[in-house]
């Protein structure tokens, strides 16, 4: 809102320095986004709250700038020069919807030249940002930007019958408005009509027909009050705002209708009009002032200060409030009818604190007594999960919730997408279903800079529909493609592989303490076929791995074959982590040996596993695959596993007949259930 | 397929022979890019041939160029592991103050682990987190797609109020929408606790916003909440003006001033003193020259609210702060853009391993 210094002169004479002025009304809650200099004028840019709409007007400004320096507001007369001839006996009007127009105000000005407005009216209009139109016009919207009291004026001479009805649009009723726009009016929709139809949109704007033009004889000024929720759904409808429709949808002040048609009538006889004999004042019931009760302990207890009674009488006085003394130390405080947003004792200690001043308070800690020691499992969860990709080598991201339609389902499960009802643009229109695109856009986005590997993750919520509900899961993302890095002149650089990702999930499953999670080979739409895992955890899936599917990347133009994996962390949380054990280290040697042997290539070595994960003997501490081979000399058909068995007594050192023993027995089993050929023998390799 | 099977004797044999020859690191990585190079590798061009064996010996022929992958990459991680790889230089020399020792060169940097780097809004919400966690408020999280009740009327909006334009909405069906800020979650607390409450709730807020440096329709916000017996506006200046000196330095300055929140009376937005210019630069780019850099909107918990959540206001009083991290990550660490933080350029990203 534009405020013009001169202007709230003509209410209150403030006499301080510009940058003292604008520091002061900061300090009351009213910014001035810029500050200019305009013909010997200042012009404040404010902004104003959407609770406030008394500050849409110069003498709301005026009020509080008097309320902060302590200055009076200075009174105006309006006087009239009249026409014999009583207003309703010009003008007819009736309101057929009262709930939506408690209050009508009107009278007729004749006699009024139409034509450029007097200088000073032209500064006034010029300097709120707004083109001087003519005189009639101008003076409608000095007295909006003067008051905040929007007013209309018709050219009376063509409202049909001289009636002016307020009521509801009917069904196929339109209105072509000032600005020649042909608007189709919904039934419900207020209106100002005359005998037969519709001749301005109530409180949003005027129609054309109805305007003021230099061929007006006869001007009706109507200053109304309008129900905001209706002007707002209408104006909301028709997709317009106007300096109008702004300040009726917040709340005009329903006690100053009278006075703004008033002034807009005081004005046009000063350049040559006459008013109708009394104003038609139409009011479903009088306006009544609200009272709240205000106590001065109520005002300590909230802002932690004591503040002098003398100060918050004086200053809710020069607000426009009345505070009456109840019992002792509280009053009851009549509101304003312009402050509609002033309802309860905290919005009067606001006032008192806005103008006391938010600097004067002092600063305290919040009492601490008690605290909250339970811990946020979740998010300790997720914690760990983090330094554990990170320790991996993956880099974090953050992408939108917002997805593409289209680039969804080339990824999708087959879940329904939540679609947003008016989104920003149509390749975000919708909710992701899974973290893959958005990462892959990650790796397109970085490949296409020259970068040779992206590893990233991800952790964030994906949303859809499921059976008429909305969902929404909180999932770890992971993607790697390209050369890995922490490459030196000791290492190349190696090119990621399936086992990357594979071994990042092992690893956080490892360390928030869940069982291992198996692997299942099953196919996914997001992945290559025969190319891709499950991640079943107890059974139950909770993820996928796998190459993704080399057409899906080529359309984020990825060439490189890209590992991915995409995890449901809701799924994965509901499990119950082992309890954490330390077993005490070891105080005898244990034995280590190698044992290199012939696979037929087409067991997987996951079979190996589970026959050693089967074994119960009681020195076999563990083991791991050390080696993996295929090719001359092994024989087509074979592969030559290494692997390495840990052996430990806990009470003794080991014998190496027992370490032999156990090793035979697992080489039998081995033998049996897989039937491997021993390659060179067994490899002591000591601890 | 005989020719094939030619081809890939003839294959191993070249590369015996300049494998034999080959001495340093680079000759193997030349002989490994010969080999199985992605595009023009004679290995991959093998698999390339493969296309039109026919499909009855397609298998076998598979199989044996598989053998000699194998082979190649066995061999050449045999040799690699077994030193050739590594620069040796001859006796002992003394360059640039470092000496020489058992033949390696020490002057050579270092080899360091590749760690992921976190992600700055992460970075920047767990330093936050760390100064309320310091002053015992534990964190609360709550859904992303709400509804109109919790986003907007539990917290004093009421049905078409203009006071909604500030949090432009994207709307999902019916009541649902995609949250504007995260003070739903407060009120989810509200509802299943009782005061005290000192919680923070970190999380992705959407807004209809047309996409500039500073707006975009998705950004991480973290709201704050007291509720308690004898809260007042004191507590609330004194809380936050300590959390910002923990973000911005000791010596930063606030001010508080009023303004208009529906979920708070008073209200307040908190300024810091601009920490690009001090106030001394009438064209600042950060704030305008008038010294202050909004950072936050706070203010005392509307009664309205509370009674919402049936906690007597009577009783009890609260106060309330809610703040971009996007925003105050930018103005902390210089960040010109905030679609920086989603475009994900490893580039930008990986800076903030140092942080």
């Amino acid at each position: 809102m534009k405020i013009s210094l001169d202007w709230v002169r003509e209410y209150v004479a403030v006499d301080i320095s510009r940058p003292e002025l604008v520091d002061r009304l900061t300090m009351i809650g009213l910014v001035a986004e810029t500050v200019e200099e305009r013909g010997g004028d200042v012009v404040l840019d404010l902004e104003t709250y959407a609770n406030r709409p008394d500050t849409l007007g110069h003498l709301g400004v005026a009020r509080e700038i008097g309320a902060a320096l302590g200055l009076p507001l200075i009174e105006r007369d309006w006087p009239l020069a009249e026409l014999p001839e009583a207003t309703a006996e010009i003008a007819d009007v009736q309101i057929e919807s009262e709930a939506l127009c408690p209050r009508y105000c009107g009278l007729v000005v004749r006699g009024v030249k139409v034509g450029p407005s007097p200088d000073w009216l032209r500064r006034r209009i010029e300097a709120v940002g707004l083109r001087p139109v003519n005189n009639v016009v101008d003076v409608s919207n000095y007295v909006c930007f003067a008051t905040a009291q929007p007013i209309h004026t018709f050219d009376f001479g063509r409202i049909g019958g001289g009636r002016v009805v307020v009521r509801k649009a009917k069904r196929g009723e339109t209105l072509i408005d000032l600005d020649g726009r042909t608007l189709d009016l919904a039934p419900g929709m207020l209106v100002i009509a005359d005998e037969s139809r519709p001749v301005a949109l109530a409180g949003v704007i005027g129609g054309q027909a109805s305007g003021i033009s230099e061929a007006t004889r006869e001007v009706f000024i109507e200053s109304a009050h309008f129900d905001p929720i209706s002007i707002r759904k209408t104006a909301k409808t028709l997709g317009l705002s106007t300096d109008a429709s702004y300040r009726f949808e917040r709340g005009s002040d329903i006690a100053f209708a009278p006075q703004a048609a008033r002034m807009a009538a005081s004005l046009l006889c000063g350049m040559g009009g006459r008013a109708s004999r009394g104003l038609i004042d139409r009011a479903a019931k009088p306006p009544k002032p609200r009272t709240v009760r205000l106590r001065l302990r109520r005002i300590a207890e909230l802002l932690g200060v004591d503040v002098p009674e003398s100060f918050v009488v004086d200053v809710l006085g020069r607000l426009g409030f009345r505070a009456e003394s109840a019992a002792k130390h509280s009053w009851r405080v009549d509101v304003p009818t312009f402050r509609h947003d002033v309802a309860r004792e905290a919005d009067l200690i606001e006032e008192v604190a806005r103008f006391y001043g938010y600097d004067r308070i002092p600063s305290a800690f919040t009492p601490v007594d008690t605290f909250d020691l339970s811990v946020n499992r979740r998010r300790e969860r997720l914690a760990r999960i983090r330094e554990t990709l990170l320790a991996q080598g993956l880099d974090e991201v953050i992408n939108w919730s917002f997805a593409d339609p289209d680039r969804e389902k080339a990824a999708a499960g087959g879940r329904e997408a939540v679609a947003i009802q008016n989104p920003i643009s149509q390749r975000a229109s919708v909710l992701r279903t899974t973290l893959l695109p958005g990462l892959l856009e990650n790796a397109a986005w970085n490949l296409n800079r020259g970068l040779e590997g992206v590893h990233v993750f991800e952790t964030g919520n994906v949303y859809a529909w499921e059976e008429e509900k909305h969902r929404e899961d909180l999932h770890l993302g992971l993607l790697s493609t390209g050369l890995l890095p922490g490459a030196s002149w000791a290492e190349p650089a190696g090119e990621t592989d399936f086992f990357v990702l594979k071994g990042a999930v092992e690893a956080l499953a490892e360390a928030l303490r869940f069982e291992p999670i198996a692997f299942e080979e099953r196919d996914h739409p997001s992945f290559e076929p025969g190319r891709a895992l499950a991640l079943l955890y107890k059974g139950q899936e909770v993820g996928r791995l796998g190459v993704l599917r080399a057409a899906f990347a080529a359309a984020a133009s990825v060439e490189r074959t890209v590992y991915a994996a995409e995890i449901d962390l809701e799924a994965l949380f509901e499990k119950t982590p082992r309890p954490f054990e330390v077993a005490p280290v070891p105080k005898f040697p244990g034995a280590s040996r190698d044992l290199s042997f012939l696979l037929d290539r087409a067991v997987p070595f996951g079979e190996v596993a589970r026959v050693l994960g089967k074994l119960n003997q009681p020195l076999l501490e563990g083991f791991e695959l050390r080696d993996r081979f295929a090719g001359a000399p092994v024989p087509a058909d074979k592969v030559s596993l290494t692997v390495r068995f840990r052996f430990r007594h806990p009470q003794r050192t080991l014998v190496a007949e027992e370490v032999d023993r156990v090793e035979q027995e697992i080489v039998g089993q081995l033998r049996s259930a897989l039937n491997i050929q021993l390659r060179e023998g067994k490899i002591d390799i000591g601890t | 397929m005989s020719s094939l099977r030619d081809r890939i004797e003839g294959l191993r044999k070249a590369f015996e022979e300049s494998a034999r020859k080959a001495g340093d690191a680079r000759a193997l990585e030349e002989l490994r890019n010969a080999f199985l190079g992605r595009k023009k590798g004679h290995v991959t061009l093998l698999f390339e041939d493969l296309k039109s064996v026919p499909a009855g010996e397609k298998r076998e022929a598979g199989q044996l160029i598989n053998e000699l992958k194998d082979f190649v990459q066995e061999w050449l991680r045999q040799k690699a592991a077994s030193g050739v790889a590594s620069v040796s230089g001859g006796g002992s020399i003394t360059t640039h103050g470092y000496k020489t020792e058992g033949g390696t060169d020490l002057t050579l940097p270092g080899r360091k682990r590749y760690v992921g780097t976190p992600h700055p809004l992460t970075l920047f919400e767990q330093e936050i987190e760390r100064v309320f966690l310091g002053m015992g408020f534990t964190i609360e999280e709550g859904p992303e797609i709400e509804t109109d009740y919790y986003n907007f009327e539990a917290l004093n909006f009421p049905p078409y109020h203009p006071a909604r334009d500030k949090w432009d909405t994207l709307f999902i069906k019916g009541d649902l929408l995609l949250r504007t800020h995260t003070s739903p979650v407060q009120v989810r607390v509200m509802e299943r606790s009782k005061p005290p409450i000192r919680i923070i709730c970190p999380g992705r807020v959407f807004r209809h916003e047309t996409p500039d440096p500073t707006h975009l329709p998705m950004f991480m916000q973290v709201e704050g909440l007291v509720v308690d017996e004898g809260v007042t506006f004191a507590h609330l200046k004194g809380t936050l003006e300590y959390f910002l000196r923990a973000l911005f330095g000791e010596k930063v300055k606030v001010r508080f001033r009023p303004s208009f929140f529906p979920f708070t009376e008073p209200s307040a937005e908190v300024d810091i003193e601009c920490i690009v210019c001090g106030g001394r630069d009438a064209a600042c780019r950060v704030c305008g020259g008038t010294g202050w850099k909004e950072i936050l909107g706070s203010g005392m918990v509307h009664p309205q609210v509370l009674k919402n959540v049936n906690i007597d206001p009577e009783k009890y009083s609260g106060w309330a702060f809610g703040l971009g991290i996007d925003r105050t990550a930018m103005l902390a660490l210089g960040i010109p853009e905030m679609r920086y933080f989603y475009e994900n350029d490893l580039r930008f990203l990986r800076q903030f391993g140092t942080k």
